[in-house]
C-alpha cells in the first residue's frame, strides 16, 4: 500500500537548509551593498563593518544576544499557545526592577534573577487571565501596561532608588549579587551568556519533552482538539503567558544584575529590547534553538550598525535599513523554499519515472 | 465520443510533493463533455490529489492539461473558476456568519448596490431552472450540511461552471439527502454540465456514473463503462485483489450495563437546550446505535457523556460509577473513549503522527511530567501498522495524509487503547471500501468479546448493519428505541424527521 518513495531525500532536505540561509545572507548583502553604493558609500567597507563591525567586542554581542533572546522566548511560547504576548517590554522592566530589589535585599544573585522572572511572570498572568477569562484583548492590554510600567520604573528610580553620587543611575547592585565574567586568556565574557544558552536548551525541554508544552502547542494548534483530548486552551494559554512572562522577567533581571547592575532612570539599557525580541522570535521561527541564533545574529547587525554609523558617518536611518534588508532576506527562505523544491521535483521525476515505470 | 472534444483530458500527470512522496505516476485521465466521471480508488490513490491540480490549486510535477480542447495552465483555483471548473470540497468554502446571498456577492466579486439585484435575480433563476431549494437570506452556519452544500452548488453556477467537481459529496449527508443530490446531479448532467464525482461507495457510483476511472498507487488502472461492470468487479479493481463482504452478525446475549445515561440536559455552543433528557443503558456485548438527522443534538449528547461538554442535569454512569463532568483525559483512562465525526477535531492536523498518537492518551506516555518520546513512537507504529494506515514516517504531519489514512490513524487510536466502551460517531467516514469492511467488522469484534460500542451515525447501511439496539434522536430527544428489524427505512426517516409513530416499544 506504501507509494514508493525516492531516495535520500533527507539528504537533500539539509541541502536545501544550507543553500537557503546562504542564499538569503548573500542577497541581503548584494541589496545592501547597492543601496549603499546608491548613497555614495564605499558599499564593501559598509558591508564589512556591518557584519563584522560587532565582533569587535564579542562579549558585549553575546550579552546582548542574551537579553534579547529572554524577550523572544516571552513572545514565541505564548504564541504557540495562540497569544500575541506584546508586553515582553513591560514584563522586562518589572523583572529588572524586581532583580535590582531583590538582589539588594538578598545579596545573592540567584535570588534575584528568580524574582525577576517571577515578578515578569506575574504580569504575563494578569494579562494572559483577562484574555481567557474576561475576554479583555492580549495586547491592547499589555501595551498599557508597557506603557505604566516605563513610567511608574522611570519614577521608582528618579524618586526613590536613585544613586545620591550619580543621581540618573538607580542605586547599585552589591557586590556579592553580581554575575560576573569568566576570562579566557585576554578574552572575557559575561556569566549571562552561557545562562542564556541554558535557559533556551531549558524551554526547548520544556516545549518538547514535557506535558506542558505539549499541551501549549496542541491548545495554539487547534483549541478544538486541544479540548476534545482533555486539554483545556484557556488555562493552557494562561500558563504560556505565566512562562513568557517569566522568561522576560529573566531577561530583564540578566541585564541588572548580569550586566549594567543599575538601572538608569530613562531604562536606556533596557528601552526596546522587548519589541525586539518580537522579530527575533519570528526570525527564529518560534523555535528556542532559532531563536537562540537569531539573538546573536541580530546582535551582530544592531552593533556592527552602529560600528558603521560610527566609522563612516552614515545616518542611523540608513543603517537600520540596512540591517532591516537583511533581515527581511533572511526571512524569504520560504519563497527559495518553494523554488528549490520546484527544481528538485522536477530533477526527480527525471530520474524518477525512468524506473519505476 | 462523436467527435465533440472531451471536457477534460489530463495526459500524463505525475505529482511529487516536496517531501517526496509520489501521488500520481503519468496518470491518463479523459471526462466527456456532458457525462458524470467516477473517480475511484483506495484510501491515498490520489483522487483529491488529481482533482486538485485540476483545480488549479496544486500544479503537476509533469503532464499537460486540456480543457474543452484547449490547452490551460492555471495559476490558481480562480483561473480554474473563470474557465468554467468548480470543486466542491467536503470542507465548503462559505462563509459561515455570511447569509448565502452575501456569499454569492462575494463570489462574483462585483461591488455596489445595483449589482446585489443582479445577484439574487440571477440566483433566483438558476433555482427556478433546476429546482434547487436554498433560503438565499439565511445565514450559512444555521443551515444543515446537505443545505450547505446545495448553497455551494449554487455558488458553482453563478460562476458558470461547466466542470464540476465533487469530492466525497455524500459522506456527510443522510440517505434523503443522498437521494436529493443524486437527483439534481441528474439535472444538471441533463443541463449539460460535466461533473466528476469522487465516493468510496460504489452503490452510488453504480447508480449516477456513467463512466469509472479507478486509480491505484497513483496509478490509473483502468476506465470502464459503468453498466458494463458490477460492485464486486470494481471493488477489484481498486484493491487490486478479490475481497469478501462478510460481515456476519452473530447473536449476541447482552451482558451487564457497562453505561447508563439518566435524563441528559446539555446546551449547544449557543446556549440552547440540544439535548433534552435523554436516557438509555448500553450493555456489555451490545452496539447501540444513536440514528438521526445531523445537527439534533447527537454531537452535544456525546460530548457531554465524555465531559467535554457541560451537562446541565442528569447523570452519567460508566461501570456502575458516576463519571458526570469528569475531565475527559479521566474518562478516557478509564476505558471510555470517543472517535470524534470530525478529522480536525479528533486531530491535531500540524502534529506528526506520532504527536497524534498520544493525544488522548497524554498521562499514559509521562513519566514525572517528561514525555517518553520513545514509547510514544513504539505505539504510533503498532496503530500505524496494524490500520495500514498509509504514512512515509511518522514524522509527517498528518495534514499531509490523504482523507481516508487520517480517519484511520483517528479510528486505530482509540481502538488500540483497549478500551470497554467506544464512542464512535461516523467512524467510517471517508474510508475506502476495505477499510470500511475492516473498521465494522472490528466493532462487530469489539462487541463479540463482551466490549459495547454506542454508535452515532447517519449511514443507514452501517446502522443496520452492526446494531444491536437503535434509538432514534430528533431536536434532543429519542423519538424511539427498537431492534433493527422493528423499523423499516420509511419508519426510520419519518423518525427521523420527527414524525411519531404509534406503538413502537
Ligand atoms: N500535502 C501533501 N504533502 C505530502 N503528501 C501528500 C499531501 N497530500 C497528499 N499526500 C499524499 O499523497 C497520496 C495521495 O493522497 P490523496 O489525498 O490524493 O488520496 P485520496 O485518493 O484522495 O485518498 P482518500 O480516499 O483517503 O481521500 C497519499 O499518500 C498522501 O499521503
Ligand atoms: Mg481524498
Amino acid at each position: 500500500m506504501r507509494s514508493e518513495k525516492l531516495a535520500s531525500w533527507r539528504l537533500i532536505e539539509y541541502t536545501t537548509i544550507a543553500v537557503e540561509i546562504t542564499g538569503s545572507i548573500a542577497l541581503g548583502l548584494v541589496v545592501a551593498g547597492s543601496i549603499l553604493a546608491l548613497l555614495g558609500y564605499d558599499p564593501a567597507r559598509g558591508i564589512f563593518l556591518l557584519v563584522f563591525g560587532g565582533l569587535r567586542n564579542p562579549d558585549y554581542l553575546l550579552s546582548r544576544a542574551a537579553f534579547i533572546a529572554m524577550t523572544a522566548l516571552a513572545f514565541s511560547i505564548p504564541l504557540l499557545a495562540g497569544v500575541f504576548n506584546i508586553g515582553g517590554e513591560g514584563q522586562m522592566y518589572l523583572g529588572g526592577l524586581a532583580a535590582l530589589l531583590a538582589a539588594v535585599y538578598s545579596g545573592n544573585a540567584a535570588v534575584a534573577i528568580l524574582a525577576g522572572g517571577l515578578a515578569g511572570a506575574a504580569l504575563g498572568l494578569i494579562i494572559g487571565a483577562l484574555k481567557a477569562y474576561r475576554d479583555v484583548n492580549e495586547v491592547v492590554s499589555a501595551i498599557m501596561l508597557n506603557l505604566t510600567l516605563f513610567y511608574v520604573i522611570v519614577y521608582a528610580i528618579t524618586a526613590e532608588l536613585y544613586d545620591p553620587v550619580a543621581p540618573h543611575e538607580s542605586i547599585k547592585v552589591p557586590k556579592g549579587a553580581r554575575l560576573g565574567v569568566i576570562r579566557f586568556g585576554g578574552l572575557k565574557l559575561h556569566i549571562i551568556f552561557p545562562l542564556m544558552l541554558a535557559l533556551v536548551a531549558v524551554a526547548y525541554y520544556l516545549l518538547y519533552h514535557t506535558k506542558l508544552g505539549y499541551e501549549i502547542r496542541a491548545s495554539g494548534f487547534s483549541p478544538k482538539a486541544a479540548r476534545y483530548a482533555g486539554i483545556d486552551p484557556k488555562k493552557t494559554s494562561v500558563y504560556s503567558m505565566v512562562i513568557g512572562g517569566f522568561f522576560a522577567g529573566v531577561g530583564g533581571a540578566l541585564n541588572v544584575v548580569g550586566f549594567t547592575y543599575y538601572i538608569d532612570n530613562l531604562l536606556t539599557c533596557m528601552y526596546g529590547m522587548g519589541f525586539t525580541g518580537i522579530g527575533v522570535a519570528l526570525m527564529g521561527r518560534n523555535n528556542p534553538i532559532g531563536v537562540a541564533l537569531a539573538s546573536i545574529f541580530f546582535s551582530m547587525l544592531v552593533l556592527g550598525g552602529s560600528r558603521m554609523q560610527m566609522l563612516m558617518r552614515v545616518p542611523k536611518e540608513v543603517a537600520d535599513t540596512l540591517s532591516g534588508v537583511i533581515i527581511v532576506a533572511l526571512s524569504l527562505p520560504y519563497a527559495y523554499r518553494m523554488l528549490i523544491s520546484y527544481i528538485r521535483i522536477r530533477r526527480m521525476v527525471g530520474v524518477g519515472a525512468e524506473q519505476h515505470s | 465520443m462523436g467527435g465533440s472534444q472531451p471536457a477534460v483530458e489530463m495526459r500524463g500527470i505525475t505529482k511529487v510533493y516536496p517531501d517526496g512522496v509520489v501521488a500520481l505516476r503519468d496518470v491518463d485521465f479523459t471526462v466527456r463533455k456532458g457525462e458524470v466521471h467516477g473517480l475511484l480508488g483506495e484510501n491515498g490513490a490520489g483522487k483529491t490529489t488529481l482533482m486538485r491540480i485540476l483545480y488549479g490549486e496544486i500544479e503537476p510535477s509533469r503532464g499537460e492539461i486540456w480543457i474543452f480542447g484547449r490547452r490551460v495552465k492555471f495559476r490558481g483555483p480562480w483561473d480554474a473558476i473563470r474557465q468554467g471548473v468548480y470543486m466542491v470540497y467536503q470542507q465548503f468554502s462559505l462563509v459561515p456568519a455570511f447569509t448565502v446571498l452575501e456569499n454569492l456577492i462575494l463570489a462574483s466579486s462585483s461591488m455596489g448596490r445595483a449589482k446585489l439585484q443582479d445577484v439574487r435575480r440571477k440566483a433566483e433563476k438558476i433555482e427556478r431552472e433546476i429546482g434547487l431549494e436554498v433560503p438565499l437570506n439565511a445565514r450559512v452556519e444555521e443551515l444543515s450540511v446537505g443545505v450547505q452544500q446545495k448553497a455551494e452548488i449554487l455558488k458553482a453556477l453563478m460562476s458558470e461552471a461547466k466542470i464540476l467537481v465533487l469530492d466525497e459529496p455524500t459522506s456527510v449527508l443522510t440517505p434523503i439527502e443522498v437521494r436529493e443530490l443524486m437527483k439534481l446531479l441528474s439535472r444538471l448532467r441533463e443541463m449539460g454540465i460535466t461533473i466528476i464525482f469522487i465516493t468510496h461507495k460504489l452503490r452510488e457510483a453504480k447508480e449516477i456514473t456513467d463512466r469509472i476511472t479507478v486509480l491505484r498507487r497513483g496509478r490509473v488502472v483502468k476506465v470502464v463503462e459503468t453498466r458494463d461492470v458490477s460492485q464486486e468487479e470494481l471493488a477489484k479493481m481498486m484493491v487490486g485483489r478479490e475481497i469478501t463482504f462478510d460481515i456476519t452478525k452473530k447473536a449476541a446475549k447482552a451482558g451487564a450495563p457497562l453505561l447508563a445515561v439518566k435524563d441528559l440536559w446539555v446546551r449547544d455552543d449557543r446556549g440552547l437546550m440540544a439535548v433534552k433528557g435523554v436516557s438509555f443503558e448500553l450493555r456489555a456485548r451490545e452496539i447501540l446505535s444513536i440514528v438521526g438527522v445531523a445537527g439534533n443534538g447527537q454531537r452535544e449528547l456525546v460530548e457531554a457523556i465524555v465531559g467535554i461538554r457541560p451537562v446541565e442535569k442528569g447523570e452519567v454512569v460508566f461501570s456502575g460509577e458516576s463519571i458526570t463532568q469528569m475531565p475527559p483525559s479521566e474518562v478516557y483512562r478509564r476505558g471510555l473513549v470517543y472517535i470524534p465525526d470530525s478529522r480536525a477535531v479528533g486531530l491535531i492536523l500540524d502534529f506528526n503522527v506520532t504527536d497524534n498518537s498520544i493525544l488522548t492518551r497524554l498521562k499514559q506516555f509521562l513519566s514525572g511530567g517528561r514525555i517518553l518520546w520513545s514509547e510514544a513512537r513504539r505505539y504510533s507504529s503498532r496503530i500505524v501498522k496494524e490500520f495500514n494506515v498509509l504514512v512515509d514516517s511518522l514524522r509527517t504531519p498528518v495534514r499531509h495524509l490523504s482523507g481516508g489514512n487520517q480517519q484511520r490513524l483517528l479510528v486505530g487510536r482509540e481502538v488500540a487503547s483497549n478500551p470497554k466502551v467506544i464512542i464512535a460517531a461516523e467512524p467510517t467516514h471517508g474510508l475506502d471500501v476495505a477499510a470500511t469492511e475492516y473498521i465494522r467488522s472490528l466493532l462487530l469484534k469489539l462487541r463479540d468479546e463482551g466490549k459495547a460500542v454506542l454508535l452515532v451515525s447517519t449511514d443507514l447501511d452501517e446502522v443496520f448493519q452492526l446494531s444491536d439496539r437503535m434509538a432514534v434522536i430528533y431536536e434532543g430527544q429519542i423519538m424511539a428505541t427498537g431492534r433493527p428489524e422493528d423499523f423499516t427505512a420509511e419508519e426510520l426517516g419519518l423518525l427521523m424527521g420527527g414524525v411519531k409513530c404509534e406503538a413502537k416499544s
